[in-house]
C-alpha cells in the first residue's frame, strides 16, 4: 500500500518537472495586469500610465488596470512591485524618482536587482525660466551674474526637496559651482507662482507647464536641461550646448515587473509596450504632455536607470540634501 | 457691454443639449461622491479621465468642473446627518449641522446648506465673469510673509472657536498642530515623526482624521452606555427652513460667500480655510455666541457659502494664470492640456467657447444642484428614521471604504482605528474635535510660509511689518488679541 | 478621602496632553532646531511639544483642584469592536476580497451595538456589500479585488 502510494506521488512529481517547461510556455496573459502607478490619479505619472495602459490592453489582450497607491514619492507602489509575484501580472510604472529615493529614503528593496526593467516609455526635460526682471538671458550670462553675487543671494525655487525641479537646479550648481538659495514649495502651482510674482528668480519647470508661460511673457526662457532640444521649443537652446557641456536631466518615466519574471513574459510585455508607444494616439497624448516616446530595450534601460541611480547619488550628497 | 456679450454667448453654448446633459451627470455624480468620505473629485475626475479622451473640450471640461463643486453640496450631507465630514470644507458644517439634526432639525439644515450653496455659487461664478483676471493678479501679492500673516491671524482667533474650556480648545489646536507636523517637512525635506514608515511620509491624512476624530468618535460615544439612547432625538418638525431660519441664515451666507470667494483665490488654501474661518466669524459677531455648537442655523449656512464661494473662484488661477491651486484642478488642468489645449492667460481669448462656456455652465450646474437636492431633503430625514444598529455599521463600513479609496492602502484604515480610539478618548474628556482640525489644516501652512518668508528675507524678521498686505493682517491678529484679551481680564467670561 | 483621579476628567485630559507633548518633544530631539530666526526643522515640533506639555499640567492641576468626574460610562466595549472591525477591514480587503471584508466589518461592528440580531446583520452586509459592489467597482471603477485577495 505504501509502496503504490509512494510511487504515484513519484511518478506524479516527475510529470510535473516533465510539465515545468510547459509550464513556463504557459497562455499569458490570461487575467487582468496590475499597472502600479505610485501617484494618486492626475499626476503626471498617472496621466502617462493611463495615455499607455489602454493600447497596452489592446496589444496584451487583457486589461491592464491602473492601480494608484500614493505615497512616500512612489517608493510605496515601487515596493508593491518589488514584492509582487512575478508572474507578469503586475507591472510598475517606474517613477523619475526611482534614481533619487535611495539616497533620500530608507527604502526596504533594492532599486535595481529587485526589478526587471522593462522599457524607457516617455521622457520629458525640464525649462530654466526666470523672471522677466531677472538680468541673464543665457546660460553663460547666468553663469557670470550668479559669480558676481554672493553665493546664495540668488533664489531658486523648486515644487519640492527631491522633486526633478530641485535637483536640476543642484545639478547646475555642482558643475558649475555658482551657489544659489533653494526656496522649496509644495508641488509645481505654488512654485510657479513665486515665480511670476518675483519670490524666486529661476525655477526648472516641466516644459508644458512653462512653456506657455513663456511664450506670453509672464516669464523668460533661458535653457533646457535635456540632451537635445525638446519638439516642443526647438528654438530654445539646451543648457549643455549653452555652456555646461554633459549637463543633462531627464525625467524618465519607464515600466517594470518584479526581478524574477519569467524572461519570454518580459519580452511580451516588451514587444507590446513598444508597439503601443509607437501608436499615434498614444504618441499625441505623450507629447501633449510634453513627454516624447522612446521604447528601448530592457538592457538598455537597465544600463540608463544604473547610471541615473549613480549620477544622482553623487549630486545628492554634494549638495548635502537629506531625506529621511 | 463686452461682458455680457460674453455672458450670452456662453450661455448659449452651456445650452446644447450635449453640454446639459454633461452638466447635469457631473453635479449629481460630484454630489454622490460628495457624500462618501474619503472618495472625493480627485479619484472621480480621475477615473473619469478616460472619457474625456473621447469627448471634446468644452463638454469634458463642463463635466468635471460639475463634479468639482458638486462634491461641495454632496460633502455637508453627511456632515449634517451623522457627524460625518464627506469632504475636508465640511468637517465645520458637522459642529452645529449635526446638531440641529440630532434636534430633528435635519430637513432645514440640508435645505439651508443647499440654499446658501447656491448663493454663494452664483456669487463665485460672477466674480470669475467680472473680476477673473484681476483677482488673478492678486493672488499673485500673496507671498510667505502675507500667507504667514493670514495663519497666524487665523490661529489666534481660533481661540473663538472652542465652545467650552478655552484652555482645552487651545491644547487641542496645539495637538493638531503637531497632527500636521507629520510627514516631509517642506523645507528640508526632512521626515518629521514618520518612525520610518513610509506611508507616514506624506502625513497623516485629512480623511483618516476626520473620519476617527468625529464619526468614529461620535458612534462609539453613542453607544457606550448600557441603556439605550435615542441617537435623534426632538421631533422632526418640519422639512424646509422657516421664515426666522431664512432671516438668520440671510447674512451670515452673504458673509461667508465673501470670506470663501477671497480665500477660494488663494492657493494651498481655499475651501477648507474659508469655512474655518468663516464659521469662527460669525460666532465672533453673534449676538449670542453661545448658540454655536447646539445647532445655530448660522453656522451651517456660513461655512456652506464660504466653501462653495471657494470652489467656485478656486477655478481662477486655473484658468487666468494656468496655474492649479489644488491637486484637484491639477488633473483638471491635466485633461484640458491632453486634448491639446494650454491654459493661461490667452486662453480666454484663444478658447471663449471654453471659457465663457463654462462659467455659464457653472451657473447652470448650481441651479441644477438645488433643484437636485431639495427634494432630496425629505429622503435624507427619512435615512435618519432607520433604527440605529443598522445606521451606526453602515457608517464605519463607508468610513472603511472611503479611507482606503484615497490611497488604496490598508495602513490609511489602520491609522483611521487608531484616531478613533484617541478622538473617543478626547471626546470623553470633553476635548473638542473641532479646533484640533482647525490646527491640523493650519499648521503646515503656517510653519511653511513663516520658514520660508524668513528664509527669503535673510532672518529679517520685519518683513512682516514692511509688506503692506501682510501688515494688515498683522494689526487685525494684534486686535483680535486685545478684543479677546480684554474681557477676560476686566473679569467678564461669555456663557462656558 | 482618596480622590478618585482616574475618574477625574480634566486630570486625564490634563495628563494625556503631558504624555503627546512630552512625547512630541522626545521624538523631535533628533531634528536639527535652528534658531528663531533660522528654523530647523525641529523648531516647531519641540516648542508645540512644550505648549502642550504646558497646557497639560495646567489642566492637570486645574482638574485635581476642581474634581469635575468624567460624565457617563467609558465604552470599552464598542470602542474595542468599532476599532476591531475598521482593522479587519484594512486587514481583509487586499486579502480576501472586498466583499468577504465587508461582511466581516459590518458583522464585527454591529456587535459593538447594544442589541445584536444575527439575521439583521447577515441582512444589512448582504444589502451593504452589494451597494457597496454596485457604487464603488461598477459606478467608480475601483480595482478592488471583490473575491479573494491580490
Amino acid at each position: 500500500m505504501l509502496v503504490s502510494s509512494a510511487t504515484r506521488l513519484l511518478a506524479l512529481m516527475l510529470l510535473l518537472c516533465a510539465a515545468q517547461p510547459a509550464l513556463a510556455q504557459a497562455p499569458y496573459p490570461v487575467k487582468p495586469i496590475r499597472f502600479l502607478v505610485g501617484f494618486p490619479p492626475g499626476g503626471t505619472n498617472d496621466i502617462v500610465a493611463r495615455a499607455i495602459a489602454p493600447k497596452l490592453s489592446e496589444y496584451l489582450g487583457q486589461s491592464v488596470v491602473i492601480e494608484n497607491r500614493g505615497g512616500a514619492n512612489a517608493s510605496i507602489a515601487t515596493e508593491l512591485a518589488a514584492r509582487a509575484a512575478p508572474d507578469g501580472y503586475a507591472i510598475l510604472l517606474v517613477a523619475p524618482g526611482h534614481a533619487t529615493n535611495p539616497s533620500l529614503l530608507k527604502l526596504n528593496f533594492d532599486s535595481i536587482r529587485d526589478f526587471s526593467f522593462i522599457t524607457l516609455a516617455a521622457e520629458s526635460q525640464n525649462l530654466l525660466v526666470v523672471h522677466p526682471s531677472f538680468p541673464p538671458r543665457s546660460v553663460k550670462e547666468l553663469i557670470a551674474f550668479s559669480k558676481k553675487h554672493p553665493a546664495g543671494t540668488i533664489n531658486y525655487g523648486s515644487s519640492g526637496t527631491g522633486t526633478t525641479v530641485h535637483l536640476s537646479a543642484e545639478l547646475f550648481q555642482f558643475m558649475t559651482g555658482v551657489k544659489w538659495l533653494h526656496i522649496p514649495y509644495k508641488g509645481g502651482g505654488p512654485g510657479l507662482i513665486a515665480l511670476f510674482s518675483g519670490e524666486v528668480s529661476l525655477y526648472f519647470g516641466n516644459v508644458p507647464t512653462v512653456i506657455q508661460q513663456a511664450r506670453v511673457g509672464k516669464v523668460r526662457a533661458v535653457a533646457t536641461t535635456g540632451l537635445k532640444r525638446t519638439p516642443a521649443a526647438p528654438e530654445i537652446p539646451t543648457v549643455a550646448e549653452s555652456g555646461v557641456p554633459g549637463y543633462e536631466v531627464t525625467t524618465a518615466y519607464g515600466v517594470a515587473a518584479p526581478a524574477k519574471t519569467p524572461r519570454p513574459i518580459i519580452e511580451r510585455l516588451h514587444a507590446d509596450a513598444v508597439r503601443a508607444l509607437s501608436s499615434p494616439d498614444v504618441q499625441e497624448r505623450l507629447k501633449n504632455l510634453g513627454a516624447d516616446p522612446v521604447g528601448n530595450t530592457p538592457e538598455q534601460y537597465t544600463a540608463f536607470m544604473q547610471n541615473e541611480i549613480a549620477k544622482w547619488t553623487k549630486v545628492i550628497r554634494a549638495a548635502g540634501i537629506k531625506g529621511e | 457691454m463686452d461682458i455680457l456679450n460674453n455672458l450670452i454667448f456662453g450661455f448659449g453654448v452651456a445650452f446644447s443639449l450635449q453640454n446639459l446633459a454633461y452638466c447635469f451627470a457631473g453635479v449629481a455624480l460630484g454630489t454622490l461622491i460628495g457624500v462618501l468620505p474619503g472618495v472625493g473629485p480627485l479619484v472621480t475626475i480621475a477615473m473619469l479621465f478616460p472619457i474625456t479622451f473621447h469627448l471634446p473640450a468644452v463638454p469634458a471640461i463642463i463635466m468635471l468642473a460639475g463634479i468639482f463643486y458638486g462634491a461641495q453640496y454632496g460633502g455637508s450631507t453627511t456632515s449634517i446627518l451623522v457627524n460625518l465630514p464627506g469632504e475636508t470644507a465640511s468637517a465645520v458644517t458637522c459642529i452645529d449641522g449635526y446638531q440641529m439634526a440630532r434636534r430633528g432639525r435635519a430637513g432645514p439644515a440640508l435645505a439651508t446648506a443647499a440654499l446658501a450653496s447656491f448663493f454663494a455659487g452664483c456669487v463665485g461664478t460672477l466674480l470669475i465673469a467680472l473680476a477673473g483676471p484681476t483677482l488673478g493678479e492678486w493672488a499673485l501679492r500673496f507671498g510667505a510673509a502675507e500667507y504667514t500673516a493670514l495663519m497666524l491671524m487665523a490661529l489666534v482667533a481660533s481661540a473663538v472657536m472652542t465652545q467650552g474650556d478655552a484652555v482645552k480648545g487651545l491644547a487641542m489646536v496645539v495637538l493638531g498642530l503637531l497632527i500636521g507636523v507629520v510627514g516631509v517637512d517642506v523645507n528640508s525635506g526632512m521626515a518629521r515623526y514618520s518612525f520610518g514608515v513610509l506611508e507616514l511620509i506624506d502625513g497623516v491624512g485629512f480623511t483618516v482624521v476626520a473620519v476617527g476624530l468625529f464619526a468614529v468618535a461620535e458612534i462609539v460615544s453613542n453607544l457606550e452606555s448600557r441603556e439605550a439612547r435615542e441617537v435623534y432625538t426632538g421631533k422632526v418638525t418640519g422639512l424646509m427652513p422657516t421664515a426666522r431660519d431664512l432671516k438668520d441664515a440671510a447674512w451670515p451666507t452673504v458673509r461667508g460667500t465673501a470670506v470663501g470667494a477671497c480665500f477660494g483665490v488663494l492657493p494651498g488654501t481655499g475651501p477648507a480655510l474659508s469655512s474655518f474661518a468663516t464659521y469662527m466669524l460669525e460666532k465672533r459677531i453673534a449676538k449670542d455666541p453661545s448658540r454655536f455648537g447646539r445647532g445655530a442655523i448660522e453656522g451651517v449656512a456660513a461655512p456652506e457659502a464660504a466653501n462653495n464661494a471657494a470652489a467656485q473662484t478656486a477655478f481662477i488661477p486655473m484658468l487666468t494664470l494656468g496655474i492649479p491651486a489644488s491637486a484637484t484642478m491639477a488633473v483638471m488642468l491635466a485633461a484640458l492640456t491632453l486634448q491639446g489645449i494650454a491654459t493661461g492667460p490667452q486662453v480666454m481669448f484663444d478658447k471663449p467657447d471654453l471659457f465663457w462656456g463654462l462659467i455659464a455652465s457653472m451657473w447652470i450646474g448650481n441651479a441644477l444642484l438645488v433643484i437636485l437636492n431639495l427634494p432630496l431633503v425629505g429622503v435624507w430625514v427619512k435615512l435618519l428614521t432607520v433604527p440605529y444598529r443598522w445606521l451606526f455599521p453602515s457608517i464605519i463600513l463607508f468610513c472603511c471604504i472611503g479611507n482606503y479609496s484615497v490611497s488604496n492602502n490598508p495602513f490609511d484604515v489602520y491609522l483611521c482605528a487608531v484616531i478613533g480610539v484617541l478622538g473617543y478618548v478626547l471626546a470623553k474628556l470633553e476635548c473638542e474635535p473641532a479646533p484640533l482640525l482647525l490646527g491640523y489644516v493650519l499648521g503646515p501652512l503656517l510653519e511653511e510660509n513663516l520658514r520660508r518668508a524668513l528664509l527669503i528675507s535673510r532672518g529679517d524678521p520685519t518683513v512682516f511689518f514692511t509688506r503692506p498686505i501682510s501688515l494688515v493682517f498683522m494689526i487685525a491678529t494684534a486686535l483680535i488679541l486685545v478684543v479677546m484679551v480684554v474681557p477676560a481680564a476686566r473679569g467678564k467670561r461669555h456663557g462656558t | 478621602m482618596k480622590p478618585d483621579l482616574w475618574n477625574n476628567r480634566d486630570f486625564l485630559a490634563g495628563l494625556l496632553f503631558i504624555v503627546l507633548g512630552g512625547l512630541a518633544v522626545v521624538l523631535a530631539r533628533d531634528y536639527p532646531l535652528g534658531s528663531t530666526m533660522r528654523m530647523g526643522p525641529g523648531y516647531f515640533p519641540t516648542v508645540l511639544g512644550g505648549i502642550l506639555f504646558l497646557f497639560g499640567v495646567y489642566v492637570l492641576l486645574r482638574g485635581v483642584r476642581s474634581g469635575d468626574k468624567v460624565k457617563g460610562e467609558w465604552g470599552y466595549r464598542p470602542l474595542a469592536l468599532i476599532a476591531l472591525s475598521i482593522v479587519l477591514f484594512g486587514f481583509l480587503l487586499d486579502r480576501v476580497g472586498m466583499v468577504p471584508a465587508i461582511v466581516v466589518t459590518l458583522f464585527a461592528a454591529a456587535a459593538a451595538g447594544r442589541e445584536f440580531r444575527w439575521k439583521e446583520v447577515l441582512l444589512l452586509a448582504v444589502v451593504m456589500a452589494a451597494f457597496s459592489v454596485a457604487v464603488f467597482s461598477y459606478g467608480l471603477k475601483l480595482p478592488y479585488p471583490l473575491l479573494g485577495g491580490y
